[in-house]
């Protein structure tokens, strides 16, 4: 198909309007949204102020995010006239956020310091990022491919190029894409704890100390041309590129030269077969951060030079950052610039300021203070995040010329395993306990199954004392099993194929516990009191951040949150990022971890007590491009063929039907062209629930004489981790590792609770 | 070290556990927090200065690197700042 994908629906909610238009001319007009924040304790603080939006009350009984971020997709997709349940299959959602439900999470310990009875499961299925989506993809119908991007203050960006590859790969044909995310005691005391918070409303690039919180959500209908062409639609503009990379540097600060800030903007140009000189606004991520600000000043000089051709400025000088929104905040206040032809300002700038600024960036345009007329034709938008991710994508007028990479077709393979779990760590001792028959280890308390990572596990994989002792559980399986798997696969990562390996991670909780710890610390102590040690840990992307840190690697790097699927997700979305991008070889991970948090939230739900046994884990899948795998001659477990999603519109917390789990199936053998008959063994991912294991059941019928196998039987519903350990066990079972199947296809199905099912494709070597 | 720096010491060493998941048994008194003994980085020393405000109302913020050398120097700073 054609790689055109255009904007055709607009929303947004942030501290200066309650919609697109208002916030733009706001902007533009240089209108500040920064004052003293109302819906979070801080008088103990030394900074008071943020972006909110008062106006917008959220609605009883929801959580603030997901209420941001329907009001802004409402607004879009009246916008775009799009009608989302006439072909509700070809609609997704794609959502960046960082803190997700934090303002319930607040609520939710606040009662249970108070009465651990008090608090309620309704609550818990408000508090995960994996929500969002799905109670998008509710409100509308929409029924293709749902997920959620996790990784902090790049999600916005993230999930405005996921949507756009997943319709030029032919997943979509539209989605409802952007980001949302609420102000929160976690962020304020996290990002004070950090001393990263400005007491005055922040002058990027200038004389910034810190940050100014905002919150808001920003939405845009991504569509195919065609799609908006043949049903008449509005066309704002184009979405070209993105570029993805990673700084391997530090877990919540930049790395000083900017070289990964930068190397993302090149790529996203390159990828669009643009030129730097080409763009004509820059939207940067601009936090007001003396680091971020210094390294981003650093590789936009680099890239553009100091003449002032291009106009680039921060909006969140006058909206604050709105972290995992702020990338779609912003692509909307881009898009409204190309509409326009005006670009806005950064807000701020005295004549003194002005006069250091020429200093230090020559003609270099901040566009001061006020908004400006404008050619505007190709716009670029950056975000960078805690973990070292850094993320940019251009936006371009309706038919500019452009040449967009064009996909391989490269196969891909399974070319290395990294398993942690409740049968042991290592493919070795895996395989030895699955030939053997082995018990996998349980929680005396609580009868979980759980994996555990010591000292020897790290020592093994080269990681210090000095490191891992800041990780909480779910980054100290991640990393263990992701260089255990780049072991396994005989990568060993040097100054060369550093920037060419990715990691793509996919977490249903992600970091639960030491955000129940952080949260209860603020709630006991005072907002002025969060912990500076566990904040970098609360954020979904820490564990994929710490791993590319432990292991150096600086390609692309996204981790994406939608249930237990989502380990299944990490493989699924991996085959396009190797045919698309730089990357030879991407870490597609999934994890989960079990703590008594972990055991009470699931308590909380009902799951525990109704015949599912929780359990977790962190594994590994190198999925390496055929060119590079045949050139180091590595081994290799199996091919991965293909992909399928689908969802069912269910409430948040129920599993979807058993039609959406066999339309994954089925869209996953079409794109494979493997026929149901030839399928030999099935990977299931009944948990022990009958609502789950019904729908399997049902499913899955046309498979009655292949071979099944469980990980979830044997290792508990480790989440994400068990549906990454089912791509390895598929593999493993593929290469003759693990019994004697005679199967030549393997079919992996997972199933998230909300709806969303995902389906994969392997084939023996 | 006194009776009374020991004290101090005690618990500054106990923040260090609690806070920062440093095994208690690598932290002697004289081990170099932020060099090669410990190797504890900016966002430890946020916590550092947290944890020793809130058990001892003593600021350390902006205090000069040299007191924040040893669990030794910490509780030298602490003693002499110690209102009463």
């Amino acid at each position: 198909m054609d790689d055109r994908i255009v904007i055709t629906g607009l929303g947004l909610i942030c501290a200066v309007g309650g919609n697109a238009d208002e916030c733009f001319d706001n902007a533009l007009a240089g209108k500040v949204g920064i004052k003293e924040v109302e819906s979070v304790e801080h008088s103990g603080c030394y900074a008071h102020i943020g972006g909110e939006y008062t106006k917008f009350k959220t609605p009883a009984g929801e959580d603030r995010a997901s209420a941001l971020c329907i009001k802004a997709a409402e607004e879009a997709v009246a916008d775009s006239g799009l009608d989302v349940t006439k072909d509700a299959d070809r609609v997704g959602v794609m959502i960046g956020s960082c803190v997700g439900g934090a303002v319930t999470i607040e609520k939710f310990y606040r009662d249970y310091v108070a009465d651990p009875d008090k608090a309620s499961g309704d609550d818990v299925l408000k508090m995960p990022i994996s929500a969002i989506a799905n109670n998008v993809a509710l409100r509308f119908g929409a029924r293709g491919v749902i997920d959620n991007v996790a990784n902090a203050c790049a999600a916005g960006t993230m999930s405005v190029a996921m949507a756009a590859d997943l319709i030029r790969s032919g997943k979509a044909d539209a989605m409802i894409a952007g980001g949302s995310d609420p102000m929160s005691s976690l962020a304020f005391s996290g990002f004070h704890a950090l001393h990263a918070l400005d007491d005055e409303p922040c002058r990027p690039f200038n004389k910034s100390k810190g940050i100014a919180l905002g919150e808001g959500a920003g939405i845009l209908i991504v569509e195919s041309y065609e799609h908006a062409k043949a049903r008449g639609a509005k066309i704002y503009c184009e979405i070209l590129g993105s570029g993805v990379s990673c700084d391997a540097h530090h877990i919540t600060a930049p790395a000083p030269d900017g070289e990964g800030m930068q190397s993302a903007m090149a790529r996203a140009i390159e990828n669009s077969g643009l030129k730097a000189d080409d763009i004509d606004y820059v939207n940067a991520h601009g936090t007001g951060t003396p680091l971020n600000d210094s390294s981003e000043l650093g590789a936009m000089l680099r890239i553009f030079g100091d003449g002032g051709k291009v106009s680039a400025s921060s909006t969140k000088s006058m909206v604050g950052h709105c972290l995992g929104a702020a990338g779609s905040v912003e692509a909307v206040l881009c898009v409204k610039a190309i509409e326009r032809g005006m670009v806005p300002p950064t807000v701020g700038y005295t004549d003194e300021d002005k006069a250091a600024m020429r200093e230090k960036a020559g003609d270099f345009d901040f566009v001061p203070n006020k908004g400006k007329k404008r050619e505007v034709g190709y716009v670029q938008s950056n975000n960078y995040a805690f973990g070292g991710n850094n993320a940019s994508i251009i936006y371009a007028k309706e038919g500019a010329a452009r040449k967009l990479a064009k996909p391989t077709d490269e196969r891909v393979f399974v070319t290395g395993l990294g398993i942690v779990s409740p049968l042991g760590n290592t493919v070795e001792k895996y395989v030895e306990a699955i030939n053997s028959g082995f018990e996998a280890n349980k929680c005396e308390k609580c009868g979980d199954f759980v994996s555990t990572v010591g000292a020897d596990d790290f020592a093994a994989v080269g990681i210090k004392l000095n490191f891992y002792r800041k990780l909480d559980k779910l980054s100290q399986m991640t990393c263990v099993s992701g260089k255990l798997a780049l072991a396994d696969a005989g990568i060993e990562v040097n100054e060369e194929n550093a920037t060419k390996i990715g990691i793509i991670a996919g977490t249903s909780d992600g970091p639960q516990t030491d955000i129940a710890n952080f949260q209860k610390g603020i709630i006991a102590n005072g907002t002025q009191s969060g912990s500076a040690f566990l904040f970098p840990n609360t954020v979904y992307n820490a564990a994929p951040g710490y791993l590319s840190i432990s292991a150096g690697v600086k390609g692309y790097n996204v981790t994406y949150s939608n249930g237990a699927a989502s380990g299944l997700a990490a493989t699924a979305y991996s085959p396009r990022v190797l045919r698309t991008t730089q990357n030879d070889v991407i870490l597609a991970v999934g994890a989960d971890e079990d703590s008594d948090t972990v055991h009470m939230l699931y308590e909380k739900l009902g799951a525990v007590g109704s015949g599912m046994k929780l359990g977790d884990g962190a594994v590994t899948i190198v999925l390496e491009k055929e060119t590079s795998a045949d050139k180091r001659g590595a081994k290799k477990y199996a091919e991965v063929l293909g992909s399928g999603f689908a969802h069912s519109d269910v409430k948040f917390g129920e599993y979807g039907s058993a039609g959406s789990m066999k339309k994954a199936v089925d869209s996953a053998l079409f794109e494979s062209g493997v026929k149901a008959a030839d399928i030999g063994l099935v990977l299931t991912c009944s948990n022990g629930l009958k609502s789950l294991s019904d729908i399997e059941n049902e499913a899955l019928k046309e498979f009655e004489n292949a071979e099944k196998a469980s990980v979830k039987a044997l290792c508990g519903e480790g989440r994400a981790a068990s549906s990454a350990l089912e791509v390895a066990h598929a593999s493993l079972m593929l290469s003759g590792k693990i019994g004697r199947t005679a199967a030549k296809y393997a079919l992996v199905v997972s199933a998230s609770a909300g709806g969303s099912f995902n389906a994969v494709v392997l084939k023996k070597i | 070290m006194d009776a009374k720096q020991r004290e101090i010491a005690d618990k500054i060493k106990d923040i260090l556990v609690e806070n920062l998941r440093l095994p208690a048994e690598d932290l002697t008194d004289d081990a170099k927090l932020f060099g090669d003994d410990i190797g504890l980085d900016s966002v430890d020393s946020l916590e550092i200065i947290a944890g020793i405000d809130q058990e001892f109302g003593v600021s350390m913020m902006g205090v000069d690197r040299e007191h924040f050398q040893t669990i030794e120097t910490l509780s030298a700073y602490v003693l002499a700042n110690l209102e009463n």
